[in-house]
């Protein structure tokens, strides 16, 4: 869309792409959608200034695209593509996983297939499906993985549903095993998690068990009941030798055991997503539904937990855990109000707020949302260097902004008028300008 | 028993409410329990053909999306004898799931011009939900497992009235603490007031980290009512004494059931009270409860009328 245009000339930008440990400031020229020049800043640029649109980055960083690792869909249509598709691109967002659970569900290898047309995969490599574990996510009977892997399926998980029967997790093991694709567990033992009376009616859990449960007369799902299945589950990849995921950590207790097992010879990765490194349980206090998210919000120790887990690299990927939700299902008392909360587009700067926690480095950081997520579901992300398609992001890791909720594209956000820094200017994909705040268009 | 004698005669002035709503007791200072326990007591001695209809015009909806017959003829009779004008509305909850949302509920109720929503909801935190989208005044007759403050207020003033203090008692509350609203805004009230208060249950039953909330938590009835001034009775659902909470009926009644015995660690003239409807013979023996001496439980009801006109009269003052 810009070939009548002149090349784009980025001068003083730091670049940093974990794949090529590469933290350095460059000059870069983007010509017809490739990186023709590509050269340290100290270096003059041996051509005129003036046949460029150049910008002066200082400050600015550029990184591959983040990779955010699970996102909800809800619904493969038109609309729902292109909303996502755009919050994205503004957030720096520039591959996803999509999770299984929406309408209809991706159990089965036809609607992999759809998902994959729909959303025009081939073209921009955009949208990662993964593949149900079981069918209808109901936990009971293994999906047909297989056919779903050969359509392209890159994982398997039954998200938000945690499978709870030991038999069929380690079959649907085995078989994701054989298939060398990860399976992703959101853990929860479910009978723990509410409440069950005789007349077999369940209430499920609406928060953490805690003082803060106790006072607003919620039911509580009590911390072990993630880390229960964990351990569990962490047996059953020791038999099967299957690459095992844990989505969503969010307590002490689970963070302890994953760091054991990855001591051992268990092949074990996990993730976490913003609201469990900067949230407490404290925030429910006025029955705000758009903090009842899936794990519950937890005590003030495990979200400290959660963000050492990050630094120590205990945590591998922090991802979005983006659910949107309409208002109609929100603005309703806490029981009946649904459980999820739009996230892609707080992902950077809430990520990057880890940077005033610690010391640890920006590539560290950064390969959170970019490196591991790739390596973790074997999907290459594009390197920055010369002569390759232009796909990265460009960001200002120091403008400071309150988060606020009519200016996002997706709700409900549990981070409104949260102070945040970091802000996505640019985003290119396959050599394509999809976000641009620096008015290059 | 004797009576207090009241030698003060200048009836005490409007309960003081800090907001136009009461949706809960936690966050509610000595002073306002205190005016709102002085008003009700001046009621509760009125006769009725007396009290200055000071309402009028004032419309007040009771809006009660679960059962109840006690608490919404106790607020209709309080808003009547006041002069306001009380329109009974039960919300099928089958309609609700029909389609329209609570919030499209409250929304038409509230283009009627209400002054006043109580509201009685299955689910904790729903009255909060009101409050935050309409403009007139909102009390809460019991939410979930959240609260429940007029009962507690009327739990308060019957034990004042009977044993003429609060302040220094020791009251057990005992029951289903897990799944009860109204042991949560009397563990409020009475700690607020400077109450010893004991909790009494069932491990199953009692809810995590309620020693937070300033009380004392004891598995067995006979230490937790050693030397207690007063007895609340929680009630318990049926299905929570049938294998999943509790192992049975009978094995409940053995160990959380108030009889005589049992009653005879407690102090020597403690009172037993309940909120109401109550299982004979499972959380109390039947002939206690029909001991006047010992049961306050028909003066709760009592009472119950008073504390709701001195509660709506705070809610119509705080709104001028």
């Amino acid at each position: 869309m810009h070939k009548n245009k002149k090349p784009i000339l980025l001068k003083n930008i730091r670049v940093i792409d974990a794949s090529q440990n590469l933290d350095q400031e460059m000059n870069i020229i983007i010509n017809n959608g490739i990186i023709s020049y590509f050269e340290n800043s100290k270096k003059n640029i041996p051509f005129n200034e003036k046949d460029f649109r150049s910008v002066n980055c200082k400050d600015k960083i550029l990184s591959p695209g983040i990779f955010d690792l699970r996102v909800y869909l809800n619904e493969t249509n038109n609309e729902n593509v292109s909303i996502l598709k755009n919050a994205a691109f503004k957030s720096g967002v520039l591959k996803m996983g999509i999770l299984p659970f929406q309408k209809p569900l991706l159990d089965n290898p036809i609607m992999i297939e759809h998902l994959i047309e729909k959303t025009n995969f081939n073209n921009d490599n955009f949208f990662y499906p993964y593949g149900g574990a079981t069918k209808e996510l109901k936990g009971n009977e293994i999906a047909e993985l297989g056919l779903m892997a050969e359509v392209g399926a890159i994982g398997f998980t039954d998200a938000p549903n945690c499978i709870q029967d030991s038999l069929v997790m380690r079959r649907v093991m085995s078989y994701a095993k054989m298939l060398e694709k990860p399976i992703l567990q959101n853990p929860e033992d479910k009978s723990l998690a509410g409440l069950t009376s005789s007349n077999s009616t369940t209430i499920q859990g609406e928060m953490n068990e805690g003082e803060v449960s106790t006072r607003l007369g919620l039911v509580g799902i009590p911390s072990c009941a993630e880390v229960m299945i964990v351990e569990r589950d962490l047996r059953l990849a020791e038999l099967t030798g299957v690459h095992y995921h844990v989505s969503n950590v969010s307590t002490k207790e689970t963070v302890e055991v994953i760091k054991r097992a990855k001591l051992n010879d268990i092949k074990i990765t996990c993730d976490t997503s913003p609201p469990y490194f900067s949230l407490n349980e404290l925030e429910l206090s006025t029955y705000d539904t758009s903090f009842k998210l899936s794990p519950p919000l937890r005590n003030e120790e495990d979200r400290i937990a959660i963000q050492n887990a990050i630094f120590d690299d205990t945590i591998d990927v922090i991802t979005s855990d983006h659910k949107p939700m309409s208002n109609d299902t929100k603005i309703l008392p806490f029981t009946s109000a649904s459980t999820g909360a739009s996230g892609i587009e707080t992902l950077l700067p809430l990520t990057l707020n880890l940077l005033n926690k610690s010391d640890v480095s920006m590539m560290n950081i950064l390969k959170k949302i970019t490196l591991n997520p790739s390596k973790l579901l074997k999907v290459e992300i594009p390197k920055i260097k010369s002569n390759e398609k232009a796909n990265f992001i460009m960001f200002d890791p120091n403008e400071q902004y309150l988060i606020n909720k009519d200016a996002l594209e997706t709700s409900p956000t549990p981070f409104h008028g949260r102070p945040v820094q970091g802000k996505n200017y640019m985003s290119m994909m396959n050599g394509e300008i999809v976000f641009d705040n620096l008015d290059l268009l | 028993m004797n009576k207090i004698h009241k030698i003060n005669k200048i009836p005490p002035p409007i309960a003081i409410l800090n907001s136009k709503n009461l949706l809960s007791i936690e966050g509610m200072n000595k002073l306002e329990i205190n005016s709102l326990l002085d008003r009700a007591d001046y009621f509760a001695d009125l006769d009725p053909l007396k009290i200055i209809k000071t309402l009028n015009g004032y419309v007040i909806l009771n809006v009660f999306f679960e059962n109840s017959t006690r608490t919404r003829v106790s607020f209709e009779l309080a808003g009547r004898r006041l002069g306001a004008e009380v329109i009974n509305i039960s919300v099928d909850k089958s309609s609700i799931k029909k389609g329209e949302s609570l919030l499209d509920t409250a929304n038409t109720l509230s283009a009627m011009k209400p002054n006043l929503l109580i509201v009685r909801h299955p689910e904790s935190g729903a009255p909060k939900l009101f409050s935050d989208y309409l403009n007139c005044s909102i009390v809460n007759a019991g939410d979930g497992r959240h609260e429940h403050p007029t009962q507690a207020l009327l739990d308060a003033l019957t034990i004042r009235r009977r044993l003429g203090r609060i302040e220094g008692l020791k009251i057990a509350i005992c029951g289903d603490i897990l799944n009860s609203r109204v042991a949560r805004s009397n563990i409020h009230l009475l700690t607020t007031l400077g109450v010893e208060v004991r909790c009494i249950a069932p491990p199953t039953l009692m809810p995590k980290s309620l020693k937070n909330l300033g009380v004392n938590c004891f598995n067995s009835l006979k230490d937790g009512i050693n030397n207690v001034n007063a007895i609340m009775l929680l009630r318990l659902q049926s299905e929570r004494m049938s294998g999943t909470e509790s192992p049975s009926k009978r094995e409940y009644y053995r160990f959380y059931g108030l009889d005589e015995e049992k009653l005879s660690m407690a102090h020597h003239d403690a009172v037993i009270m309940h909120p109401g409807p109550m299982n004979r013979g499972v959380e109390i023996a039947s002939s206690l409860a029909d001991n006047e001496d010992r049961s306050l439980i028909k003066t709760q009801v009592e009472i119950g009328v008073a504390i709701r006109m001195a509660t709506i009269e705070a809610v119509y003052n705080a709104q001028k």
